[in-house]
């Protein structure tokens, strides 16, 4: 294991740390400011996804994808809201897991029925195909690193809004007491619908990102969207510095727990046996520190909460 | 009975509860008044064990309970009841007491129906008729009066057979006769009991404190027998101002 | 005197009953396959319903009960272990402990956080499922051999449906028993109210553990059942969306009811049948049906038949 190989596989957590934050990010916000749980996240990475890739291909165009599959995701996390979502937002967590599971069903259902279940290949733009040469001698893939690059942009952004503008301001007083917001006069409708779209939005980009690596089938969302919890729980709901820095960890914990700990174990164990193991232990290993976490810290590591 | 020293609790840059000693005697009535925003609930709270202190300590019975979560003090005989009533809505009001009655049996089951044992029904109907409401025994508890929810509330408190009565506002959005019954029965009740009353009502509060103690922005500034307290000049600028 | 629930008890006992010589007169096996299906899982439902509809604890992980039941059997059976009393007695055992485990960690929790670690922890049995190529991996595994039990042979469909039938009357009177008990009033007590809980003196964790690991066991029994139902075990039985269709077994059928879940089992599990009939897409259906049952219609199917127990 060389530091080249060790710093490679940094990077991709780095790059799935990534894709993961943009997730949560729009996630915390609705936990925190509406106290609504939205299972059907997933469907906006999807759509996102799938979007991105079908105006790409009818356009010819890597970019003109990228804008109409936000674009178009923003329009069905809208809609969604305001046709379904509305209703749910007084009524309890139960009700409201209950029918976003209904949407993700919904949404699978309808993508396979426009595209097919088989996973659609997606790629990389030509001017990105390539790969960049990384200081301690070896290549990166262009793309990947790109990634992580809009993905670390976004981030400040986010990070800009939330802290330095009366929107944000507004969010970040939504997520430690909505009862207040409310009652100092703010539209508080608009404001949902806005976080939301702001979060669909996010959604969609780590989805149409996301295509040309893992793979664009129905029910990509919901693989991602379980990580994403377990980011959410170790970064604390309704934070976005929290998703951030829960996001990091679980990239890198992932990535590198994939790549190393067959290899690693092998050095201790019996080759058989870490063959066997090494993949179940790594699959396990994100939701282990999601445990570990919840036994020492059960509000998470920056919760939002306050009233 | 209750050692309340130097109990601390901020909230922020909030100083709610501010270095507060109190000696609660055994068999005595103690009121705490004090205006709003004194810090009355956040005292409540701590002393019931559903905030931690960030500084001093609560001594209940010789036992130091500062860390104990509240179901704990509540086994060791230190029963509340709460200021915005709080019963189990579904349940009828016998339902209520009688669940009372199995949490200080510390016995439990997993086969036999809870509401048919006569051990737990017989406690609870006999506590009832002390209260005055058995004849509403198989009500649906969010069917009574609000003056009888009340009531429900310091029944499941007593039902718990406390060392120590814990009554924040009791008589909160009483009407002149039901606070009058509730008082009636105060009187009868204190003298078998140790009680702390929070309360707003002054009536109340003279005719059944022995001692008051007056909470203002968090600390106690006096405490003392009745009389000395409506004669005490801070109290008088502090709360009764108005009124006196 | 019997009370008008008993009477329906009954009578939906003696049509479960007769259905097997009825269908199989009309010369259609299928329906067989599908009624012991359905009771298998309701008794599933059953169990979610102990911890969701009387508890109150939104768990979203209780399919792995089902994939453990199942893979006990199917693991043991690969191991050339027959006897259907070790199958069930593993089934049930490893259930509890691993919802102890998680109850364990999870119970800390409540609100939002309670359902995504349930959630989540569900999702790593899953990926642990398909990680372990030696029991088939993604694509799951074949059962080698039935539970093999003295008297009763599950080979025999009709037989089977009696003894599935059988113990979901008897999951559903154990339940009955457990939440009118001390212990079962304790916890529907703090669902209702949980400052008052705590404040006369019941510590909410303890209760809503043991409720959590009763509630696992009984649905690794079930998962052992299916095994044997279906022949062939994959991890897709520890699905979120195995979960999901659990909880609207339990939310459909009417929460914290008796017969709520196995009413809901029935529905959901026909309506899926009918809409498959029709269309290989009948997900795009059922998801908006879905939507509109939780919007319009909270109280439950068993609402409907009589006023459901306090």
């Amino acid at each position: 294991m060389t530091f080249g190989l060790l710093f490679e596989q940094l990077l991709n957590g780095l790059q799935f740390g990534v894709t993961l934050f943009l997730m949560a990010a729009g996630l915390t916000l609705v936990f925190g400011i509406m106290n609504f749980i939205n299972l059907a996240h997933g469907s906006l990475y999807m759509v996102g996804a799938y979007l991105a890739l079908a105006a790409a291909n009818w356009t010819g165009s890597y970019l003109a994808g990228v804008a109409l599959g936000l674009a178009g995701t923003l329009v069905v996390g809208m809609a969604v809201e305001v046709v379904a979502l509305r209703n749910l937002y007084d009524r309890d967590h139960l009700d409201q897991v209950l029918a976003t599971f209904g949407l993700i069903l919904f949404f699978n259902e309808l993508v396979a029925i426009i595209w097919g279940r088989a996973a659609l290949f997606a790629s990389p733009p030509s001017w990105l195909a390539g790969h960049i040469d990384l200081f301690t001698g070896s290549r990166y893939p262009a793309y990947r690193a790109a990634i992580i690059l809009v993905g670390l942009v976004t981030a400040l952004i986010l990070w800009y809004v939330v802290t330095r503008t009366r929107l944000g301001m507004l969010i970040r007083a939504g997520a430690s007491n909505r009862t207040m917001v409310a009652a100092l006069g703010v539209n508080i409708r608009l404001l949902y619908t806005v976080v939301f779209g702001f979060g669909a939005a996010l959604a969609g980009l780590a989805g149409l990102m996301a295509g040309p690596i893992y793979n664009v089938q129905p029910g990509m969302g919901e693989l991602v969207l379980i990580q994403v919890f377990v980011v959410i729980v170790i970064g604390g709901i309704g934070s976005v510095r929290g998703a951030l820095v829960g996001a990091i960890i679980v990239g890198i914990v992932d990535t590198l727990g994939r790549a190393f700990l067959k290899p690693l174990m092998a050095t201790i164990v019996s080759a058989p046996a870490a063959e066997s193991a090494g993949p179940a232990l790594a699959s396990m290993l994100i939701y282990l520190l999601m445990a570990v976490v919840l036994a020492f810290r059960p509000q998470g590591l920056f919760p939002a909460r306050g009233g | 009975m209750l050692e309340i020293r130097a109990l601390t609790k901020n909230f922020g840059a909030l100083r709610a509860t501010d270095g507060v000693t109190l000696t609660i005697e055994d068999g005595e009535t103690h009121a705490i008044i004090g205006p709003n925003g004194a810090g009355k609930t956040t005292l409540i709270g701590q002393l019931a064990g559903d905030l931690r202190p960030d500084a001093g300590s609560i001594r209940f019975a010789g036992e130091d309970v500062t860390a104990l979560p509240a179901p704990r003090r509540a086994r060791r005989g230190l029963a509340r009841s709460f200021q915005i009533t709080s019963i189990y809505r579904e349940f009828t009001t016998l339902q209520n007491v009688a669940l009372a009655v199995q949490a200080a049996s510390g016995r439990t089951g997993f086969w036999r129906p809870a509401f048919a044992d006569e051990s737990l029904l017989f406690p609870a109907k006999k506590i009832l008729e002390e209260v005055g409401l058995e004849k509403r025994m198989h009500v649906v508890a969010a069917n009574l009066s609000h003056g009888e929810q009340r009531q429900l509330e310091v029944a499941m408190a007593l039902a718990t057979r406390p060392r120590l009565l814990l009554l924040d506002e009791p008589m909160a959005g009483m009407g002149i006769e039901e606070s009058q019954r509730m008082i009636a029965f105060l009187s009868t009740l204190k003298r078998k009991q140790t009680i702390i009353l929070v309360e707003h009502d002054m009536d109340a509060v003279f005719r059944l404190a022995d001692r008051i103690s007056v909470l203002v922005y968090g600390r106690v500034i006096a405490t003392d027998v009745p009389e000395k307290i409506k004669l005490n000049e801070e109290v008088r600028r502090a709360y009764l101002g108005e009124e006196s | 005197m019997i009370s008008r629930r008993i009477w329906l008890w009954i009578g939906a006992t003696i049509i479960l009953a007769l259905l097997p010589p009825v269908v199989l007169a009309l010369g259609q096996p299928f329906y067989l396959d599908l009624a012991r299906r359905i009771l298998i899982l309701a008794i599933a439902a059953v169990s979610l319903n102990l911890i969701l509809g009387y508890g109150g604890l939104v768990s979203f992980g209780h399919a792995a009960y089902l994939g453990i039941g199942a893979y006990a059997v199917g693991i043991l059976g690969f191991y050339g272990i027959g006897n259907g009393w070790i199958h069930l007695l593993v089934a049930v055992v490893a259930s509890a402990i691993v919802a102890a485990a998680i109850g364990a960690v999870s119970i800390r929790t409540s609100g939002i956080y309670f359902i995504m670690i349930t959630l989540a922890f569900t999702q790593m049995l899953y990926y642990l499922g398909i990680s372990v190529a030696e029991f088939g991996g993604d694509d799951g595994m074949r059962l080698k051999t039935k539970s093999q039990f003295p008297l009763v042979d599950l080979k025999d469909p009709v037989v089977f449906y009696y003894v599935a039938l059988v113990l979901l009357l008897l999951s559903v009177f154990v339940t009955y028993r457990i939440v009118n008990s001390r212990f079962g009033m304790v916890l529907r007590a703090t669902k209702s109210n949980e400052p008052r809980s705590r404040a006369i003196g019941f510590s909410p964790y303890p209760y809503r553990l043991a409720a959590f690991v009763i509630s696992g066991a009984m649905c690794g029994l079930s998962g052992a059942l299916y095994a044997n139902h279906t022949n062939y075990i994959t991890p897709n039985l520890m699905s979120w969306q195995q979960s999901g269709d659990l909880m609207f077994m339990v939310i459909l059928g009417g929460m914290a009811t008796t017969s709520g879940p196995v009413i809901g089992a029935f529905a959901l599990l026909l309506v899926e049948d009918l809409l498959a009939g029709w269309t290989q897409h009948w997900q795009v259906i059922l998801g908006p049906l879905l939507i509109l049952s939780v919007i319009f219609f909270r109280r439950g199917l068993a609402g409907i038949f009589y006023n459901p127990d306090a």
